[in-house]
């Protein structure tokens, strides 16, 4: 064909199918507007005594969410995460999670806060066989063979500090008194330390449970100052933090180490203590300064929207969304079955590091780290390639 | 068929029906059972799980206002038995081979045998004590079950999950509905009678013949059995249970709440309550999550102002959903007079009260008093104020204990005996202030102590011939507030002859009366032998109205009988004189 | 030694009981108004103080006599629109305040959760111990204790021997009688309730220096509150004084010899074995 025959070909006879193309386009363009979101559901405590953590895991989760959007979605569809409140309560989380499967026919879900929750809706989760990826839940007894839809992606509470009795056993501490607050995931912890220190060969010399509210724990301090342990590890929540680390300083009882779960964490806790809090060890499950992958944006993000930073559970949040959005682009499907096969199988880099579970849904990838309060500030001692700084001991309360 | 048959048989239907409450019961019955049936076939599965949670809560708003609402006794404690019937179903289901709903009946029964043993001793208190005392149970019971490994200490137990939601649902509207039913006992029985006097007013309930320990245990072992039941089917439907939902504090407040709001101590207040407030909640919830605490308690304290009978108290303004007297016919019988009383041969006096002594502290009420009444005998007391006539009547009923002396009716020694006792057996007294069931109609006062008193196996017919003799007949459907002062009286009256008495205590009857009142009580006494009544004590201060009809007068002074003999006598008794006008100057 | 301290630490914890009953005494003791929301005054001056502390850095115990000013109209305002439209309910008031209070309980509750967080909150001020002779004094618990008990004797001394005192309490037990002498009954209960809400909220204050407070713990002060009134007997100060010392003592000795959970129950057991084998102790006392 001549140039001219072709230009004018090419004018004419294409022009029909630039039409129809950009017809095709267009349609296209509206089936993908048109095409239903993707609907991630769960139930968050925005009210109740669980709200102060809850809300940051939700974070975690709306800025994941976000940030798959912006970059397009998960199998060319947004994602919308439909979220209530379910007050804290296991009941009501119940009833919810009932109507996010059956009324709003929820896509995919997500885990509450908290172990006490995510039991409750346990069975619910296994009954319509939803794979579903649990932010907030450390209890391991949740995750057996029984309950095979439920994922962990936090690790256990029974890693909860698990650096700090063989680090005191090398610097020759001998002695340890163990506190434990009666709480599902406080309880664990207590047990696997106890067990632990027996089989580091520490003798323990004082050991008790208790329950909140406690106003006051002179009682323990005072028995534990008459029994002079070497390392005192309470599994507590807040308050109880709060409470036994004052008390240690009112009877005047400065153990070489003090190591307390989640409490010193928040940030009242310094505020509250001032210079009682110097040299308090924690535990935790991501760190700002972790060079896990997406990190960085992660926190800028964070900041970004919602003023402040990010703590572990928002970390937690958002690495579940990670994982989740890995393997629905993986398996390019929204199966259940398909997704929990492939979620069972694979490694997930997240910002709180490595998701890996076991064949029971149990988290393997996942590890607690050690924090410590050092002059006033958190810092990360633990594990020595990431630490900021090296723990700092004796603890004086000052 | 003949005229008086159809009568009859009309007026079995009518009082069937008058039973059973009127129209806008049966408007509330039909609409719930409805969608009793409904949901099953219709609901959604989340629709389903709704409707159970509705149903636990009616449940368990009826089993509070069993104690609380009926009985009177503010209970905080549903939450323990909520907890212990969990927790025994969960360790029988997944520990034994007892299936489901053995399991959960079985917790039930736990629920009851617990209330029966701790009843006795919890119910000695009154109001926010009693209250106290069963929350401070519930904490127990989870410090108990956080650390007991057995049960899963603080990890909770994992059941093997439920057959069906249907199931679940069939379980919980099967309790809601027993649940309902002893309700409804409780309002159209005679234990139910006895158990609101109870809340009402229980020194004159007792003194009426109320059993009230034995009825409040009851009572109170009711109450518990439901509670049980629901945790019981919850444990089972969730699969599993820890302490903190076992026994979370938040049961019994929303409990009271729906119970409040409903309309406490009704039959139709729990359902309503408990219905429409859970599913307000539910879609505040959805809408509205964050201020639902204090929508809540905004509820709480706009009923208590506002509407303190809560839904049924306001539909019982429009003539709704009105709770139809106890016992009561759909028309007052004629009745008969009572066939006389069976007495003890010989002439054994009817009271004999020997070397009475009664001490408050360091305070001597009565010392070495002793009196005797005899067959058809009409004895009079008197005294100046504080002399110890009414602390004499205390004792004698059983109201007081008396430090020292015995008492004797019919031959019997009565000394320790509880005051119901003494009243079934024929012992009734009047009190100085009357005191009536105020929330009670005029029938239902009446009936009350028919029921425990010698004519109590034809109570219905007795109660209708006093009504008659005491010239209430008119207002037998009255509410008891609603009485003149007058007519007050004649029901302290009515109540006393309902017992079928052999010993009447008249204490300060003729108080306050005109004098064409105290006629007519002093015909009332004349007549009392015909009754039935074998003696009367009075306590009086209208000397005159008494000093012709009595037999002996007795008079006390500062706790010593001073003069004792006929009346003119006694009267012109220097000693009295000087009791009641003191030295001449 | 050791028993020394413990009795000490008894002593000091008693003192903060002391403080947490004394107010609810006079409102419930004296005047039979069941107030559930009790526990819910007290966080909520708690939650209050550690809002104004943090922002202003005063000291709590300035915060002391206008969280007292504050609540007491708080609570004048109650007694005035929720309480004493109840008092014509006549023995069915004790029922009906427990109702209202109880609501009003949830709606402190959610304000406070709205305005501070359902988080735990504590104020770092006073937190050491002075040591006397080798034993430490809390230092906290000891200014809550000189509260307490000059509040108690504040409280004993109006009530017996001051007209006003003697005004409610002659309200209390018969405001029929009352009203004859020329008392003006419903303002008297006006100013007791002002006044217990009042201590309540200074409670309150003190209560976030010696441990932290959420608003979900309102209930639990509310409890141990009526348990120990219960335990010293209602309306008389001396008496719940002396409970709470005991309890105080009692408690830290469990807690040292049984632990943890023998400490948080023993406040309900005691107060069943005292109803199991007392119950006439819980009548209420003429003063």
């Amino acid at each position: 064909m001549a140039p001219r025959r072709r230009s004018i070909f090419l004018r004419t006879r294409r022009a029909p199918g630039l039409v129809l193309a950009g017809a095709a386009l267009i349609l296209g363009m509206n089936a993908a507007r048109a095409a239903p979101p993707i609907v991630v559901g769960t139930t968050i405590s925005e009210t109740g005594p669980l709200a102060a953590d809850a809300l940051f895991q939700l974070r975690g989760e709306q800025l994941a969410i976000a940030k798959a959007n912006a970059a397009g979605g998960w199998l060319g569809r947004r994602i919308v995460l439909k979220y209530y409140d379910d007050k804290s309560s296991p009941g009501t989380a119940v009833r919810l999670y009932q109507r996010l499967i059956t009324e709003d026919k929820a896509d995919l879900l997500l885990g509450p806060y908290s172990s006490l929750v995510t039991v409750a809706i346990a069975p619910l989760i296994n009954k319509y066989k939803m794979a579903t990826l649990e932010p907030g839940a450390s209890v391991p007894t949740i995750y057996v063979p029984g309950n095979k839809w439920n994922i962990q992606t936090v690790a256990s509470s029974t890693t909860y500090l698990h650096q700090l009795l063989p680090l005191a056993r090398k610097d020759g501490a001998k002695t340890v008194a163990l506190l434990g607050l009666q709480s599902a995931f406080t309880l664990a912890c207590d047990q696997a330390r106890t067990a632990q220190a027996k089989s580091l060969g520490l003798k323990i010399v004082y050991s008790t449970t208790y329950a909140l509210p406690q106003p006051d724990f002179s009682s323990i301090a005072l028995a534990i100052k008459n029994a002079r342990p070497d390392v005192v590890l309470a599994c507590t929540y807040y308050p109880d933090a709060v409470g036994i680390t004052r008390a240690l300083h009112e009877q005047g009882y400065a153990p070489r180490y003090l190591g307390e779960t989640v409490g010193p964490v928040e940030p009242a806790f310094i505020a509250a203590l001032g210079p009682l809090a110097n040299r308090i060890l924690s535990n935790t499950s991501w760190w700002p300064n972790f060079k896990t992958p997406g990190n960085r944006t992660f926190i800028a993000d964070y900041r970004k929207k919602f003023a402040g930073m990010p703590d572990y559970h928002a970390a937690a949040g958002y690495s579940a969304v990670e994982v989740l959005g890995a393997a629905v682009k993986a398996t390019h499907s929204l199966d259940q079955g398909t997704l929990r096969k492939w979620l069972l199988e694979h490694t997930v880099q997240t910002v709180q590091g490595p998701y890996k579970v076991d064949a029971n849904g149990r988290a393997v990838g996942a590890t607690q780290d050690m924090v410590q309060i050092q002059n006033g500030v958190l810092k990360l001692v633990s594990p020595p390639a990431l630490a900021q700084a090296k723990v700092l001991v004796p603890y004086t309360g000052s | 068929m003949s005229v008086r048959a159809g009568l009859m048989g009309q007026t079995r239907m009518a009082r069937i029906w008058s039973r059973l409450g009127g129209a806008s019961d049966m408007a509330v019955a039909a609409a719930a059972l409805a969608a009793l049936l409904l949901v099953p076939l219709t609901a959604t599965a989340y629709g389903l799980q709704l409707a159970t949670d509705i149903l636990a809560a009616v449940a368990l708003a009826y089993g509070w206002n069993l104690i609380s609402g009926f009985t009177g006794y503010l209970s905080f404690g549903q939450v323990s038995f909520y907890g212990l019937g969990a927790y025994a179903t969960a360790l029988l289901v997944s520990r034994t081979l007892v299936p489901w709903y053995g399991a959960v009946l079985l917790g039930g029964l736990l629920g009851a045998a617990v209330a029966l043993l701790l009843g006795p001793i919890m119910l000695r208190l009154r109001g926010i004590l009693f209250a106290l005392g069963m929350l401070g149970l519930a904490r127990i019971l989870g410090v108990i079950f956080n650390n007991w490994n057995f049960a899963g200490a603080s990890l909770g137990l994992s059941l093997p999950a439920a057959l069906t939601p249907l199931a679940v649902y069939g379980g919980m509207a099967l309790v809601a509905a027993a649940a309902f039913a002893c309700n409804a006992f409780f309002v159209h029985s005679g234990f139910g009678l006895d158990a609101m006097s109870l809340n009402e007013d229980e020194a004159a309930a007792v003194a009426f013949g109320v059993p009230a320990t034995r009825v409040k245990v009851i009572a109170f072992a009711l109450s518990a059995i439901f509670p049980a039941l629901v945790g019981g089917l919850v444990a089972w439907n969730r699969s599993y249970i820890d302490p903190t939902s076992a026994f979370k504090p938040s049961l019994d407040l929303e409990t009271v709440v729906f119970v409040l709001f409903g309309g406490i101590g009704t039959l139709w207040g729990p359902l309503l309550g408990a219905a429409v407030l859970m599913m307000i909640g539910e879609e505040l919830l959805v809408y509205l999550p964050n201020f639902e605490l204090a929508l809540f308690g905004g509820v709480v304290i706009l009923t208590v102002l506002v509407l303190p009978g809560g839904l049924v108290g306001l539909a019982n303004r429009f003539g709704w959903l009105r709770r139809p007297p106890v016992l009561a016919p759909a028309a007052l019988p004629e009745g008969a007079p009572p066939a006389p009383r069976a007495m003890p041969a010989g002439d054994v006096p009817v009271l004999e009260v020997r070397d009475l002594t009664v001490r408050f502290g360091g305070l001597l009420a009565l010392s070495n008093v002793s009196l005797t009444l005899r067959r058809g005998e009409i004895v009079s007391i008197i005294g100046a104020n504080g002399a110890g006539k009414t602390t004499l009547f205390n004792a004698i009923t059983g109201f007081i204990m008396p430090s020292a002396g015995r008492i004797f009716y019919l031959g019997r020694n009565v000394t320790r005996l509880p005051t119901f006792r003494r009243a079934r057996l024929g012992m009734a007294r009047s009190f100085q202030i009357p005191r009536l069931m105020r929330s009670l109609t005029v029938w239902e006062n009446v009936v009350l102590a028919s029921r425990h008193g010698g004519q109590a196996h034809r109570a219905v017919a007795h109660t209708a011939w006093v009504l008659r003799i005491t010239g209430l007949a008119a207002l037998w459907r009255e509410p008891a507030s609603r009485l003149s002062p007058g007519h007050q009286r004649q029901l302290e009256l009515a109540r006393v002859l309902a017992l079928h008495p052999a010993l009447v205590l008249l204490d300060e009857v003729m108080a306050g009366m005109t004098q064409e009142e105290r006629e007519g009580v002093r015909s009332v006494i004349r007549h009392l032998p015909e009754f039935g009544v074998a003696a009367v004590a009075c306590v009086e201060h209208v000397i005159a109205a008494v000093a012709d009809l009595s037999d002996r007068m007795v008079v006390l002074d500062f706790g010593h009988e001073i003069a004792a003999g006929p009346p003119h006598s006694v009267l012109r008794d220097p000693a009295v004189v000087r009791a009641y006008l003191g030295e001449p100057l | 030694m050791l028993a020394l301290q413990l009795v000490i630490n008894g002593i000091l914890l008693g003192g903060l009981y002391v403080l947490l009953a004394q107010s609810l005494n006079l409102i419930f003791g004296v005047m039979g108004v069941v107030n559930l929301a009790h526990g819910s005054f007290i966080v909520v001056a708690g939650l209050f103080t550690y809002w104004f502390t943090i922002r202003s850095g005063v000291s709590p115990l300035v915060v002391l006599p206008m969280a007292f000013v504050a609540m007491g109209a708080v609570g004048a305002m109650v007694q005035r629109f929720l309480i004493e439209p109840l008092m014509r309910f006549g023995n069915r008031a004790e029922l009906l305040s427990l109702m209202v209070t109880f609501g009003l309980s949830y709606v402190l509750v959610d304000l406070a959760l709205q305005l501070w967080g359902s988080d735990f909150v504590s104020v770092p001020y006073l937190q050491s111990s002075w040591t006397i002779a080798g034993l430490a004094f809390n230092q906290a618990l000891v200014i809550a204790g000189i509260f307490a008990a000059a509040i108690s004797a504040a409280l004993y001394a109006w009530l017996n021997f001051t007209l006003s005192g003697k005004a409610l309490l002659a309200a209390s037990q018969s405001p029929v009688g009352a009203i004859c002498c020329g008392i003006d009954v419903g303002r008297v209960r006006l100013v007791a309730f002002a006044l217990g809400v009042g201590l309540a909220a200074a409670a309150g204050v003190l209560v976030i220096i010696v441990t932290p407070l959420a608003p979900e713990t309102a209930d639990d002060f509310t409890l141990l509150a009526f348990v120990i009134i219960a335990l010293g007997g209602l309306g008389n100060y001396l008496g719940v004084a002396a409970a709470a010392l005991v309890l105080g003592l009692v408690q830290s000795a469990a807690g040292y010899f049984l632990g943890g959970n023998a400490e948080y129950v023993f406040p309900y057991v005691l107060l069943l074995g005292v109803m199991v084998v007392q119950p006439q102790r819980f009548r209420r006392a003429a003063a």
